[in-house]
This record gives structure tokens, sequence and C-alpha cells, in this order.
């Protein structure tokens, strides 16, 4: 694997040694040392905030460290911002691309260095060594193409090709599979292993154990911040990662009993929701039923229309005239937000930030958010902060939201899971028929995945329908009892889990496959 | 002090959690203070305090140039100047003098107080309420017709003092709900329809006041720009005998009612529902309507209250019943209605804090006029310094920021000294920057202020 080593005296192409670096009352990195070969593929694993993005961030030149040394090829250096890790021939591809979306992909390679003469571009030249690139490493786009009309996956490329534009070296991916589909990630794998084989080194920051096993050559193992070692992927399992990883046993599988469906509590008829972005419906034409005791996931890649979906269910956005939605039975259409969360319909937001928290309010006062104005929590338009307390302190119990100041701790200063926990603490304690989930463990480590679960499966057991929205294929295929494929702003595929496989849900996903409309209404 | 330490803190952490560190208690020698910064509350207050006393220096930095710069003015007279702006009214001469200005001054400050809590009130539901002026002349207006239109002696003198004020508040609402409804039906922002309907209100009461003619000008005086006095009328804010105790000024009740209006607001934002809503809606307007609160309604709500504040202000004022309003109002706006703004910021939004700040702004104003007065500073100078000051109450939010600022680096600091040694205090969690993209999302939409 190392061809290479003869050109410089050290076997690593990059060290970091004892890194640490300290945020405001949080040490991100506690004297983490990596060592990246030559032409391996590197994986960094570990819970949401271990500091693997921190990390990275300090490699890239995003942030200093408070002590430890960066060497490349066994030199010193220091590295003050992205330009010199640049010029060190280290290159980034984020979690969020940053193309310009009406650039063509060409444009988006060669920004910043743009060849040019006397300040007129020479773009043959550029588009000579892009195509000579693309061909290369098997990085199949479209120089021509706008950003904004290609695939998730061909921007991915485009980023790599930035890269590799640059003369990088060093590849950093922080968490590329994210976003695309199970296809996609199939293709990206495989352009890994060959950029690797070229004599390229890469990075990878991941969460997520099956691709680790399958691409990565070695993996170094972060918890809370501190290293916790590195090992070859080749001797180890996925299960002892994960043990590593959060420091227990954590199970794969969501145990539940076989769903009971009972009566309907959700029927969705004709729903179409206009897009605020482009001319075609957001949703369209959509209809389907969700009844007691039933986990029923729309599965789908992101932007396809299940935001706008659920926000008409919950009333968040209008849906166009036509469009009906029954809950239990009535006729909600029309209905305020507040008249369907008294009806019991709960809802964990897409976005936690935006929807499901009031940051500036403390925990306290977000766990009432959408109960302070009921008689056990205010008397003649008085909130009774003393039993807003009780309340919290006894969701906090029960749903293990940890905080460091217990109820009064602002939301802000909570961990992205602990919020996460006091939303889902929130919506299921209230008295619901109905839950909609959308992406509830986004973002969220294993340990709190499982937990997010677990609760999800007891509201069903419970006797609630439950709709949950989720990007992941392995959440959809666990969770639910019957999925539905959403394309475009269509239902495009109707399943069992038990009948389907993930390969063919990516299919019906990306849009290559669709069933004929099952006429569940005349 | 209190001990951070000796916050009863369950030290936990397992494997789902992230990210924690403790904040090793910095109880030692540095302790005090920082402990005592750590209050969000006391860290306002300081930072309130750093801004006016900046202020004050930088009018004298003016008075100090204006002295060496200006032929008649001697060197020393900066020194004595200054002294006698932050004198205030105590600087006024002799003690009959001092009475009389501080009973001016507090009557003074009541109208001040109201378009603070106007101001503040907006802030603390996410608007800017610009339009305290607009809403104080149709205040003035409103108060003005009823105390000179209902006959004397027809009801009780209070209780066309009771009614003339509520209908200046009225009008007040009705006037704030406007830029209220913009903003909420039609998402226009409400600096715009604020500012828009400022200058209406100055034209539509000049429009009114010169159409009524003497029925309300004033023209027994050869002057004919103001409006009768109240008193012509009988109507008069009660004074209990103020007036007379600090020298014929024009002291009234009238601070008690804004003081115990502040208190009310105080309890409404923070203790009642509707305030619990108004806030959720001033932090983050999605996540209110998610929760099925009525956004629209509660933005429309807090605009017409910060009116009414405004507008009752100015019912305040005139009612006093000594005071001259002039009606051709279209020319200028009020200043208090302005003032209002630096009132609130200065008070960081807090009513109770505004009563303070409202106070402390005109104690500076009659200190101005004082330097005027007594010194060879001519009268231009003397807004001027208020003006200086006022304009440094506007840093108070970034000086709060920076106290926090520093407070963290010493955390920092404390942090890498004793890393192991201190046992842990408190645990502290950072946001997730990481992945959760979510976060990217930030609402920016806020008022000055950010408790």
């Amino acid at each position: 694997m190392n061809e290479n080593e003869n050109n410089a005296a050290s076997p690593y192409v990059i060290e970091m040694r004892h890194i640490t670096k300290i945020f405001p009352g949080i040490v991100a990195n506690d004297d983490i040392t990596l060592c990246l070969k030559r032409g391996e593929i590197h994986a960094l694993l570990g819970e949401n905030g271990a500091g693997k993005s921190t990390l990275m961030s300090v490699l890239f030149g995003l942030y200093q460290p408070e002590e430890g040394e960066i060497y490349k090829d066994g030199k010193k250096v220091v590295i003050n911002d992205p330009n010199d890790a640049n010029a060190l021939g280290i290159g980034m591809v984020h979690q969020h691309f940053k193309l310009v979306d009406v650039f063509t992909v060409l444009d988006n390679i060669i920004l910043g260095i743009e060849p040019n003469t006397l300040g007129f571009l020479r773009k043959k030249e550029a588009r000579k060594k892009v195509l000579e690139l693309s061909k290369n490493y098997g990085l199949n786009v479209d120089p021509d193409a706008k950003v904004e009309n290609i695939t998730v996956g061909m921007q991915q490329r485009t980023e790599i090709l930035k890269m590799l534009y640059r003369d990088n070296e060093i590849l950093i991916f922080d968490e590329p599979t994210a976003v695309l589909t199970p296809q996609e990630i199939t293709e990206l794998m495989q352009i890994m292993k060959g950029l690797a084989r070229e004599g390229k080194s890469i990075l990878f920051i991941s969460h997520k154990l099956n691709e680790i096993m399958e691409v990565a050559d070695r993996c170094t193992v972060l918890r809370k911040g501190k290293y916790v070692g590195t090992v070859n992927i080749s001797e180890t399992t996925k299960e002892a990662l994960s043990e590593m990883m959060v420091g227990r046993n954590v199970k794969f599988a969501v145990d539940k009993a076989p769903s009971n469906p009972g009566a309907e509590v959700l029927r969705v008829d004709h729903l179409t929701v206009r897009s605020k972005t482009h001319k075609k419906n957001a949703v369209n034409d959509v209809s389907f039923t969700v009844r007691e005791g039933e986990i029923v996931c729309i599965a789908g890649i992101d932007g396809n229309g299940q935001t706008e979906l659920v926000n008409a269910i919950t009333g968040l956005e209008k849906p166009e005239p036509g469009s009906a939605l029954f809950f239990c039975g009535e006729d909600v259409t029309h209905k305020s937000i507040r008249y369907k969360i008294n009806s019991g319909m709960s809802h964990i937001p897409e976005d936690r930030h935006k929807h499901g928290l009031v940051l500036d309010y403390s925990l306290e006062e977000n766990l009432v958010l959408e109960r302070y104005f009921e008689d056990e929590f205010q008397s003649h338009g008085f909130i009774q902060f003393g039993k807003v307390r009780d309340y919290a302190e006894k969701l906090i119990d029960g749903y293990d939201v940890r905080s460091g100041q217990g109820p009064v701790t602002l939301a802000r200063s909570m961990s992205g899971g602990n919020q996460q926990k006091a939303i889902i603490a929130r919506e299921l304690d209230k008295k619901h028929k109905l839950l909609v989930a959308v992406q509830p463990t986004r973002g969220l480590d294993v340990g709190a995945i499982e937990f997010v679960h677990e609760q999800i499966v007891a509201s069903r057991d419970a006797g609630s329908a439950v709709l949950l929205v989720s990007l992941e294929l392995d959440e959809v295929m666990n969770l639910s009892d019957r999925i539905l494929v959403m394309y475009e702003g269509e239902i495009v595929g109707e399943f069992k889990p038990a009948e389907t496989t993930v390969q063919e849900l990516g299919l019906y996903m990306a849009g290559a496959k669709k069933q004929t409309q099952k006429g569940e209404n005349a | 002090m209190k001990d951070p330490a000796k916050n009863k803190l369950k030290n936990k952490s397992s494997g789902s959690e992230r990210c924690v560190k403790s904040v090793p208690g910095q109880a030692g020698k540095s302790g005090g203070f920082s402990s005592l910064l750590k209050k969000e509350g006391v860290r306002s207050v300081i930072a309130s305090v750093v801004c006016v006393l900046g202020g004050i220096l930088v009018g004298f930095i003016v008075l100090l140039l204006l002295s060496i710069f200006a032929e008649n003015v001697s060197v020393g007279e900066a020194f004595s100047g200054i002294a006698i702006v932050l004198g205030g009214p105590f600087s006024g001469g002799s003690g009959r003098d001092i009475l009389f200005q501080l009973g001016n001054m507090l009557f003074q400050s009541a109208p001040l107080i109201m378009t603070g809590l106007s101001v503040a009130l907006a802030f603390k539901t996410g608007l800017f309420n610009i339009g305290a002026p607009g809403q104080y002349l149709m205040g003035a207006m409103g108060a003005l017709l009823v105390a000179l239109s209902i006959p004397q002696g027809s009801v009780p003198s209070f209780v066309i003092w009771i009614l003339a004020f509520l209908t200046g508040v009225v009008l007040g609402m009705i006037w704030g709900s406007i830029p209220g409804f913009f903003k909420a039906y039609f998402n226009v922002n409400e600096v715009i329809v604020c500012i828009m309907t400022n200058w209406i209100a100055a034209n539509v009461v000049s429009w009114i006041f010169k159409a009524t003619g003497d029925r309300f000008i004033n023209i027994e005086e050869t002057k004919v720009n103001f409006i009768k006095k109240t008193s012509y009328n009988g109507v008069a804010t009660a004074t209990f005998g103020l007036d007379k105790l600090f020298a014929n000024s024009y002291f009234d009740i009238s601070i008690f009612i804004a003081s115990a209006i502040a208190i009310l607001l105080y309890v409404m934002i923070n203790k009642t529902t509707f305030g619990y809503e108004l806030k959720a809606c001033g932090y983050n307007k999605h996540a209110s309507k998610y929760a099925g609160m009525n956004e629209k309604r509660n933005i429309i709500l807090a605009m017409a209250i910060a009116g009414a504040l405004a507008a009752g202000g100015a019912a305040l004022w005139c009612l006093n019943g000594s005071q001259d309003f002039k009606w051709d109002t279209y020319l200028t706006l009020p200043a208090d209605g302005f003032n209002g703004i630096p009132v609130a910021l200065l008070a960081g939004s807090n009513p109770i804090g505004v009563i303070f700040s409202a106070i402390f702004l005109k104690y500076i104003g009659v200190g101005g006029s004082n330097l005027a007065a007594q010194t060879s500073f001519n009268e231009y100078v003397s807004p001027l310094i208020v003006a200086v000051i006022i304009y440094f109450a506007g840093f108070s939010k970034l000086i709060k920021d920076l106290l926090a600022k520093q407070l963290k680096k010493a955390a920092i600091k404390a942090d890498k000294k004793d890393s192991s040694g201190a046992p842990p205090a408190a645990e502290t969690v950072i946001e997730d920057k990481t992945q959760d993209s979510a976060s990217g999302v930030r609402e920016d939409v806020k008022g000055g202020d950010h408790e």
C-alpha cells in the first residue's frame, strides 16, 4: 500500500500530535494524536461532538489548536488558514458543499485559481485538465452543466475534482454519505478506493459503521474529545468499533413487536402543496392513511416534498384547494395549528432550532411551549412557575434530558442531542393520537438514536399512529411497519420493510422506478 | 460571593452524552467578581454604567476641546462644566432652585418612562418601535381634545381627566397597531411603517387643530402656536401638594403612575401567559407558530400596547395642566418619542430599568441646561453633551457582550490551569456545530434586547 514511501523519511504524510483545542467551557480535542499513512483511507469515528470535525478543522486551518503540532512528511508545519492547508496539499469536502449554484461545474472547479492572461480567463486549458482528471479517477461530471441542475452526487464529485485540480494529496471528507442515495454511496466508495490507489491519502469522517467497515484501512476513534484508539479495520468488527465509540454495547436493531394497526387516525386525501422555490407543486396529489399502532415511514431523498407534506399536515403551510385532511375522522384541513395540537397531534419538527425550540427560553419554558395555557400551568392568565418546574423536572428525569443547570438551562446552551430529547419529551408526554416525527435522529449519535427509536416504538405500542419522515434508509427499514417512497412530490411506491431491500428503495427514491398509484381512493 | 462549586449539580457523564467538560470553580482570588459577572442582570447593569461613564468621558473631552479653541471660554470651565452637567438639578443654584429643578425633572421623566416602556415592550416581541413619536402625538391630541371639550362642571374634573387619558391611550393604541398590522399580514418592515405613521400623525394633528381654530388654540396670549392648557378647563393631574413641596414646580403624581405601569408591564411580561407568548414570538416566531400561537395577533397586540404606552406618556404630559402643547407639530417630532429608544436600550428592555434610565436622561438634560446658564459655553453645547451621553447608551449591548466574552476567556484560563485540581462544578456543553445542519438556520429576528 505504501509504494511511495521512498519520497519521504516519515511513513506518515500527516501527523497530528497531541492536539488540544479548547472552546469556552469545553475541551473539544484533548491531546489527540492522529497519523495518516500515505495512500490509506483513514476513518475518523466518534459520536456527535466527539471532536471529529474540530480536529479536521484544525488540520484544515479553520481553528488554531491551543497545544500540539502538525507534521507534514515529517516536517513541522503551522496551518493558519485554509490557504496554508491548500498550499500543503490538504483539501476538504465539507458536509454542505461550497459551490456556486449558478456557475457551471468547470467555473466552480477553477474558482479562486482561475488560469488567466492579464485578467482574461483561459478556460480551455482548465477544461482539458478537468476532463483528464475526471477520466483518470472515474469522476463522471459534465463540466458545462450548472451546479443547480446536477444531482447531489455530481455536486460531490465536483467538490472532489476541485481538490484534485489543486493537486491536493490529502483529502478530507466530512460525512460525505449523509446526503447520498444508496447507489451514490456505493459509487463514492469506489471513487474513494480509486483515489487511494492513485496514492492520495484520505481522511473520512463518519459515524456510520457500515461504511467505515467497507472502505477504510484504519480507523481512529474519538470519544468526548479524547483519543480512544486506532485500529486496523481488517482486525476489528462493527460491534467492537461501536463499543469503542460509545463506551458501551449498543443495539443496532430496534426491538419491536409486529404492528397491530387499529382505527384510521390520519387520512391525507389528494393533498397538493405549492412549492415556494419552483413552479411545480412541492406535494402533488398525495393520498395515504396512517392507523393506530403503526409506524408509516416516508422515505425519500431530501427535498422531494417531505417537508411540505408534513407542514401541510401539521398546519405550518396551507395546502392548495381540493386537498383534504382528516384527523380521527374529522376534517381538519382548515383548522388552526393549536386546534390540531389540542386534539392530539404531536410533531417532532425537522428543524429543531427553527421550529422545535425557542433557544433563548429556558428548558422548562420550552417544555411547556404547547401547554402553558392549559389550566394545569396557569391560573387567571398567570403562569404557575412552580407547577412548570415540577413538570419540567418530571420530564427531565423521565427522558434523561441532560443540561448544565437543569430546568433553568437556556435551551441554546444545550447539546443538540439533549435539545432533541427535550422536544421528544414534550411531544410524547403530551396526550397524542398521532406523532409526526421528521428526521427525529438527525445529527444524533448511536446512543441517542437508540433512545429515540425506543421512544417512538413505545408511542406506537401505546396505540398512537406514527408518521415518520426519514432520509436514513437504515432507520426506515428498522423502524417502519409500512414504507411510502416519495419522489418529486409524489408517492411512487408502498412497501413492507420485510418484503423489500435498501437497494430497491433506493431505485424508487432516485426516481428510476415507480409503482402505479395504488387506488385507495376512487 | 457564591462559590460556583457549591452548585449542587450532578456531574453526569455516560455514553450518550457528548463533549462534556467540567468548568472548574474559579472560587479563588478572582472568584468574587467573575462569579458576580455570571449573573445576566449584573452584566446588564455594569454595561449600562460603563456606557454612561464612557459618554461622560467623551462629553468632557468635547468640552475640553471647545474650551481650548473657543476664545471666550477658559479651560477651567471645561472642568466646572462637566461637573455642572453631572450635577443635574443639584447644580441648579440655591436650595429652592434645586427643589424646583428636581420637581420639574421628576415630572418630565414620566412621559419618557412611558415612551421607554413602549420601545422596550416592542423589543421584547422582536419589534423595533420607532413610531413612538407619532403615537405620542396622537395621544396628546386625544387627551387635549377631550380635556378641553367636556364643559367644566358637567362632570367632576377627575372624570374628565380619566376620559381624556383613556382617549389618548386608545388613539395611540390604534396608531401603534397600524405598523403591527402591516408587519403581521404583509410582512412590511415595521420601521418603515412607523416612520411614515410618525409624519402622518404630525400632519394630522396639525391639520385637526388648525381646522378647529380658536376653539382649542390659545389666542389669549399673543403667540398662537400653542393649544390651551388643560387647566383652563379645570383639568389637571393630581399633585397632592407635591408641586408646593418642590418650590412651585410642575411636579405631579404622573411619575408614580408611570412607575406603576412599568411594574405592571414587568409582571405582564414575566409572569403571564400573554407575556410568555409575546416573548416567544419575539425570540422565535417560527417556533411560536409551530406551538400554535397566533403570531400575527401577538405582533399587532404588542404594537398596539406599545402605542398605548407612548400615547399615555403624552397624555400624562398634557394633562399636567400647565404645559403648552405646540400644535403645528408637522415641523418637528417630539423628542421624548425618540428618546424612548435610548431609554429602552440603556435599561436592557427591562421595564423596571426603564424607570431609572428615563430619570437619568432627564437628570443629565437638566444638567445640560444649567451648563448653558452658568458657564460661557453657549446653549448649543449642552444638548451636544447630552446627545453624546445618550449616544453612548446604544453601546450597552456591545459592552454586555464584551463582558460575557471576557468571562468565557477567564473560564478557559482557569480551565487550563487546573485541569484536574478542583472538583468539577458544573457541566457545560457547547452546541454541536459539526453535524447538525439545523444549526445553520438561526433566527436573527431579534430586537435590541437579548436577556
